[in-house]
């Protein structure tokens, strides 16, 4: 009898070794320590701020609730993903042409959430809904008016913010 | 965070069997984990086996005529895209969407809310207002207990050892809104909520209030005063009235018992006349 195969998860399209991770490490540590990709940022750790989103098979999770174990098989992407994922970069690309950031520690947690709302729910929606939908990612700068003019552009109604 | 190891059971039957074959105090159960991991980090619960649900084939949302059965591993979310709940079951999905961020409700499920029991539930109010029950299954067989008597208090409820959560079935359709009062609209611990339902097969009303310990309740008073269908003004008013005399609000860390019942009459009235809409 062969093993069985080790649990694997990807990330940005890399395949991952899940066989040492203990099974209460979280995917933000996995992230940040294992695999050194630091743009996923950690805010408060308990599922709070949103400055660590990823999207886990395209839907936007909090990287901080979530046991690395349990994603087995499925695909991670981190804002280091983002240029090569199509949605991520249209989000990115709004971003950078409002200057939607200041110190920008919230920037990569807004990317994924957004990115993973276009992805569920296309271009449409009101924009009272899209407001709600970005409710879990703060900005300690409080640099909102450029991030909702970023997310609003996005949007096929040019709704004026 | 005390060592634990991950089970990840592939049926049911696998799972209690998993559950059963461990003392209680020794073994947790993971859904969406979003309050689990809290009770794991902090030292509350000191679990050497964690049991997963993830591969349980309880992702499952079925309408049979006007009954939803809801399966306990859903995440919250996939309950607010279902276009029929939006539209058959608004307060489920005011309910639904008033829990913490999409990205919260990607992992949260509807059986982990039932399970930690909070007293600051959004869910719980609803379900009450919807009359829902929910399906168990356990070393002993099935059986189902309605939402009233499975939330007890604070992570406290009506199941036993190596019991699980199943399915949430609402039995019909019903014009219903949730309301609820925070600091932030969103994202936010609801101080005080009302989940309000109107029965049409039952023709009557279903009134729960929710925030405060030990747990979200039915106010028969209110339901009573809000008559067989379109409450007038006064009827409204003698229920926030029965309310606002009857029901045991108190105090907590969040709010003040005084808050509390002034909140009443705004979020009933708003509630109220939201599903008077519907019901034209
Ligand atoms: C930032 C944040 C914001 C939040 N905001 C809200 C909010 O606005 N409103 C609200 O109501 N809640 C809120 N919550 C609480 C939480 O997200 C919900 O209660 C959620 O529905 C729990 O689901 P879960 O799958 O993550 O549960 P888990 O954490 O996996 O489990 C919770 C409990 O239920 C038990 N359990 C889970 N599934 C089963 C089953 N099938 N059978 C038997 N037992 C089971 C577990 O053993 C555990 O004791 C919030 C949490 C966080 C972290
Ligand atoms: S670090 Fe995960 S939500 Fe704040
Ligand atoms: S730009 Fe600084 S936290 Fe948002």
């Amino acid at each position: 009898m062969t093993a069985p195969a080790p649990p694997r998860c990807r990330v940005n399209g890399r395949s991952v070794d899940l066989g040492d991770v203990p099974p209460g490490e979280r995917l933000l540590d996995t992230l940040r320590w294992r695999l050194a990709l630091k743009g996923t940022k950690e805010g408060c750790r308990t599922g709070s701020c949103g400055a660590c989103t990823v999207l886990v098979d395209g839907k936007s999770a909090l990287s901080c609730l979530t046991l690395t174990r349990e994603i087995e098989g499925s695909a991670v992407t981190t804002i280091e993903g983002a240029p090569d994922d199509p949605e991520g970069a249209r989000v990115r690309a709004a971003f950078e042409a409002v200057g939607a950031l200041q110190c920008g520690y919230c920037t990569p947690g807004f990317v994924m959430a957004l990115a993973g709302l276009l992805k569920e729910r296309g271009r449409g929606g009101s924009f009272d809904e899209l407001l709600e939908d970005l409710g879990g990612n703060l900005c300690r700068c409080t640099g909102y008016a450029a991030i909702v003019r970023a997310a609003a552009s996005l949007r096929t109604e040019e709704a004026e913010p | 965070m005390t060592e634990f190891d991950l089970i990840v059971p592939s049926t049911p039957d696998e799972a209690v069997a998993v559950l059963h074959a461990h003392p209680p105090e020794e073994v947790a159960v993971l859904a969406g984990g979003t309050d689990l991991l809290f009770d794991l980090d902090g030292g509350r619960l000191r679990a050497r086996h964690v049991v997963s649900l993830r591969r349980l084939p309880w992702r499952t949302l079925d309408w049979n005529g006007a009954t939803l059965t809801i399966g306990s591993t859903l995440p919250l979310r996939a309950i607010e895209n279902d276009p029929d709940v939006r539209a058959r079951l608004p307060g489920l999905y005011t309910a639904v969407r008033a829990v913490g961020s999409v990205a919260l409700r990607h992992r949260a499920t509807l059986g982990g809310n039932l399970g930690r029991a909070s007293p600051a539930s959004d869910l719980v109010p609803m379900l009450l207002a919807l009359d829902a029950e929910v399906e168990l299954v356990g070393p002993s067989g099935e059986r189902t207990v309605p939402v009233d008597r499975f939330v007890e208090a604070s992570r406290k409820t009506a199941l036993r050892p190596s019991e699980l959560i199943r399915a949430v079935r609402i039995p019909e359709a019903r014009p219903s809104a949730y309301l609820w009062q925070r600091v932030r609209p969103f994202h936010d611990i609801s101080h005080m909520a009302v989940a309000v339902a109107f029965s049409p097969a039952g023709a009557r009303w279903r009134v729960a209030v929710a925030g405060f310990p030990p747990r979200p309740i039915l106010v028969p008073a209110a339901e009573a005063a809000l008559g067989p269908a379109h409450p007038s003004d006064p009827d409204l008013e003698r229920a926030a009235e029965s309310i606002v005399r009857e029901a045991p609000i108190v105090a907590d860390r969040r709010a003040s018992e005084e808050y509390r019942r002034r909140l009443v009459r705004p979020l009933l009235t708003r509630a109220v006349r939201a599903c008077g809409e519907e019901l034209r």
